[in-house]
């Protein structure tokens, strides 16, 4: 007999590594696999303590390939499993989520960054935004929410597995070491009390009857003989993955509307955007902030809109550039000027993106 | 009877151990006693004093902790425990110890020179309610139940910013109710400074009141 682990809304004190646990469980999830590394490893240790009170279970494999692949095998069971990874774990769970893009497979995966390149610092950083978002060799079939702080954690790790299951994208919940060690109040929930229908997993295989006769065949591939096969199957994904993209697509803004310059960041460091948001504006200076929620599919529609009508936007990220590229992108051809923070690996504090605001606010 | 104080604070993983054991050294400080201030977390030794160390040396405390550049790839790659530390309790003076977090941080105890034999050794384990995995009686059982021998417990009881009086109070019932079950005293409740003035002295459960200045936030990473 389990128990429904959160049963009433409640202020709670957690790290964020225990607030992905207990969200895990909030979701349903019935396995973790794992590999440990910093700073995720809470993650496990959480879900791992947790998991035996509430009849679900914990795998810990020899490494990362095969704690992502064990992943890919226990959501093709109808379990809803998930895994937790950073840095140079990231990097070796590529092969396994691709696998999970091809097979299109709705693997969860919680990535606590930290510096890189290789295993760099096991602090933070924002650099796994490229691999997180176009990791492994294809087209990047994935959804990526990012995380600015507990709350955040709590309700995307809910929503990541039900978008998983819903569009059978692999998803990942990018946070950080900031937000996986640090710890502030949040209010847990039970989804289903909220509203939130928990979608119910079903097998990709071992499923009841004769292939062929009483059902199609369950074939799931990852392999192509012919190009034009291949071809085919990636279009055919692309065109669904565009097609859902608005409605996957999050984005958080503030103070746009009347704004010349337009702070974008995401993740932890928009919370040092809002507070100079706050004190930018309190100086009646016309700044406003944007921040993707989903990095991979973006906020396509609003990031151009706002760079067709804003004149200027910064850029701030703990990386050299990797958002700003994805902004970039979408906001080619557009005439307004591009400024760029970048603090690889360290964190971000409110004071040097509001001088820096300033900076290109007095530049004519 | 010595006079000399020497704690250990222990308990779950971000129950406020470091927090308590700053504010506690720094009360004995401030009584004119010598305070020698120890880290001994080698659970998870980014999250601790370390940071903190000038500050808390020009306040008056012996603080013996690793410096930020002293340690390689902090965490990953092991951690050793500083000699200064695993001698502690030879030093003169008071001793307050910042343990580990969870099972692994209490066994930390058994690396400190002498603590099986100290005759004024306290282990402390500090409580917050508002942690899942300590919210009820139940759980602060279970959870001090692992963490080996315990003198007594300690209510912190808090939401950061967020923290009522009534939120204390109700920390205090929980962790009261939990420390008589097990046979254990509550030593104090803490409470940030200025909602420790609207407790008073005692909480409604009749505990001490320490009041608490927060170094945490200033000590990340």
């Amino acid at each position: 007999m389990t128990v429904a682990p959160v049963k009433e809304e409640k202020r709670v004190f957690m790290t964020g590594n225990e607030v992905v646990a207990w969200a895990a469980l909030a979701a349903g999830a019935d396995i973790m696999y794992g590999y440990p590394i910093t700073p995720q490893n809470e993650v496990m240790h959480y879900w791992s303590r947790l998991a035996p009170r509430y009849g679900k279970s914990f795998l810990q494999t020899e490494d990362e390939l095969s704690a992502g692949f064990a992943t890919t095998g226990g959501v093709m069971t109808g379990s809803k499993a998930f895994t937790a990874t950073a840095g140079s774990g990231s990097v070796l769970m590529q092969e396994p989520m691709a696998m999970a893009e091809m097979m299109r497979l709705p693997t969860v995966t919680i990535v606590q960054q930290r510096g890189g390149p290789s295993t760099a610092t096991v602090i933070y950083s924002q650099q796994e935004v490229t691999l997180t978002t176009m990791g492994g060799n294809g087209e990047g079939i994935r959804v990526v929410y990012s995380t600015a702080g507990h709350q955040d954690l709590y309700d995307y790790t809910i929503k990541a597995f039900n978008i998983a299951w819903k569009y059978r994208f692999p998803t990942f919940v990018l946070g950080d070491g900031y937000q996986a060690k640090m710890r502030e109040p949040l209010t847990i929930y039970d989804p289903e009390k909220r509203g939130v229908k928990l979608l119910q997993p079903d097998p990709f295989v071992g499923k009841e009857g004769e292939p062929g006769r009483d059902r199609p065949p369950a074939q799931y591939r990852n392999t192509y003989n012919l190009e034009e096969e291949l071809y085919e199957k990636i279009m055919s994904d692309m065109k669904e993955f565009e097609e859902n993209s608005a409605d996957i697509a999050e984005y958080e803004s503030s103070y746009t509307e009347d704004a010349e310059l337009v702070i974008i960041a995401h993740g932890i460091v928009f919370r040092a955007v809002r507070e100079a948001l706050d004190n930018l504006r309190q100086q009646g200076l016309p700044v406003g902030a944007f921040r993707p929620v989903t990095l991979r599919p973006l906020p396509v529609g609003q990031i151009k809109e706002l760079v067709a009508r804003v004149k200027k936007i910064l850029v701030v990220e703990s990386a050299y550039g990797q958002i700003a590229r994805l902004i970039k992108e979408k906001a080619c051809g557009a005439a307004c000027e591009i400024h760029t923070m970048f603090k690889p690996g360290i964190g971000i504090a409110a004071e040097e993106v509001e001088v820096r605001a300033k900076e290109i606010l007095a530049k004519q | 009877m010595s006079d000399r104080i020497v704690e250990a604070y222990i308990g779950e993983y971000a129950s406020g151990k470091s927090e308590s054991a700053i504010n506690r050294a720094l009360e004995l400080a401030r009584k004119g006693r010598k305070v020698n201030l120890v880290d001994l977390d080698l659970v998870e030794p980014f999250y601790t004093l370390r940071p903190l160390q000038e500050e808390l040396s020009r306040l008056g405390l012996e603080v013996i902790a690793w410096k930020t550049e002293e340690t390689v790839g902090l965490g990953e790659a092991g951690t050793v425990i500083k000699p200064a530390a695993r001698w502690a309790l030879r030093r003169i003076g008071d001793v307050i110890l910042d343990i580990g977090y969870g099972i692994e941080g209490a066994r930390t105890l058994n690396l400190l020179e002498g603590a099986d034999e100290d005759p004024d050794l306290k282990i402390f384990a500090v409580i917050n309610i508002s942690r899942p995995m300590t919210a009820s009686v139940a759980d602060i059982v279970a959870e001090v139940g692992t963490m080996g021998h315990v003198d007594g417990l300690i209510n912190n009881t808090h939401l950061a910013e967020e923290t009522t009086a009534a939120l204390v109070q109700a920390g205090s019932r929980i962790v009261t109710t939990a420390a008589n079950a097990m046979g254990l005293p509550v030593i104090a409740t803490q409470a940030e400074e200025k909602l420790a003035g609207v407790i008073g002295p005692v909480d409604c459960m009749g505990n001490r009141v320490r009041p608490l200045k927060r170094f945490m936030p200033k000590a990340f990473w």
